[in-house]
């Protein structure tokens, strides 16, 4: 049985998502020692740099999604069942990273699709209280553990027919977030085949920096940050980090 | 105490709150372990729970974090796992609550 982690990674006219792709494999090799396929486009993979072994699997990105007025790719996400070639996946953004192998346990389950449908803000501010927004609890696609079974093609088959009549599912879930957003897709996808009852989740939150949070350092054991004119630091602890600046530099 | 010094110190114990927070937030996620396929939380719920049902019982049924049962065979094994996971996470806490108290 193979386990292993599956990256999507496609630069934007804004960011170099391939940085954060860099840092996020160093972390992933240290901590989870796992393998690792990076999804990525052919222009993006050649600005990265060499990270040892690393299966690489080159796509064409879908584009047309913004956030904020910026592009903002991340579309191909629906197809991650086809796209791992491993048993056992972790699905992660690249720009979540692992200062611990606490994801390690979450692949010695029989679960077959797992999903965390909690966040836990960094800053104490709660920033993330999305839970008006739509008729359903919002679940955060960050982090995806999943194994080859049926019920897990389901879902992902799910998602790629929300992504096809967003707009439908968005009225339906009265969702008001109006681009394309894996968050919002999963959670409705797992709603659907689940016949609208209870799912499973991931224990514990995802811990999370938000956007207002700016980053002043990426350690090897954590993250440096300025919010509220205040410097904090987060040490041996995984971390979601939404503000991407520092990578431009 | 003048204004700008109780603000100082409103600012500090709220900075030592968020910190606390994030500290306990990553001991629960510490505390997550697998056993036989399925998710514990090696918290003292747990913990009570199973050293009183391996006192009464050699094999038993506990649920998991998603309520799924799950057949414990090895009652030692199992608590001990959970007593090491539970006790590393609080070492851990209780170095990070020690830097509160020097703030």
């Amino acid at each position: 049985m193979s386990t292993g982690v599956l990256l999507y990674c496609s630069n934007t006219p804004t960011y170099d998502y391939h940085r954060i792709a860099e840092r996020c494999v160093e972390l992933i090799k240290k901590n989870l020692k796992l393998e690792i396929t990076i999804v990525t486009d052919a222009k993006t993979f050649k600005k990265f740099k060499p990270l040892g072994m690393i299966n690489y699997k080159l796509i064409e990105p879908e584009l047309g999604n913004k956030r904020n007025g910026e592009q903002w790719n991340q579309l191909e996400r629906a197809y991650a069942y086809e796209h791992s070639p491993y048993d056992t996946t972790i699905l992660m953004d690249c720009d979540y990273f692992c200062y611990t192998d606490n994801l390690l346990t979450y692949t010695n389950i029989d679960n077959d699709f797992l999903i965390h449908d909690k966040i836990h803000d960094l800053t104490g501010k709660g920033a993330y209280d999305f839970r008006k927004d739509s008729i359903i609890p919002m679940l955060w696609a960050t982090v995806i553990v999943f194994k080859k079974t049926d019920r897990a093609k389901r879902i992902f088959d799910m998602v790629k027919y929300i992504k096809q009549h967003y707009q439908y599912f968005c009225k339906l879930y009265r969702i008001s977030f109006p681009n394309f957003r894996n968050d919002y897709a999963f959670s409705m996808a797992m709603n659907q085949v689940n016949g609208n009852t209870q799912q499973t989740f991931l224990p514990g939150k995802i811990p999370t920096l938000p956007a207002l949070a700016k980053i002043l350092e990426v350690k090897d054991t954590g993250i440096v940050f300025e919010y509220d004119n205040k410097i904090n630091e987060i040490e041996n602890q995984d971390v979601h980090l939404i503000s991407k600046e520092i990578f431009n530099v | 105490m003048t204004v700008g010094e109780l603000k100082q110190k409103a600012d500090l114990s709220y900075d030592i709150s968020v910190a606390k927070n994030n500290a306990l937030e990553r001991s629960e996620s510490r505390q997550i372990i697998a056993h036989n396929e399925h998710l514990f939380k090696a918290d003292a719920q747990t913990i009570c729970l199973v050293k009183t049902l391996s006192e009464h019982k050699d094999i038993f049924f506990v649920l998991d974090t998603n309520n799924n049962p799950c057949e414990i065979k090895d009652p030692a094994e199992f608590l001990n796992k959970l007593i090491e996971r539970n006790q590393e996470t609080l070492n851990a806490y209780s170095q990070i609550h020690e830097t509160f108290k020097r703030r």
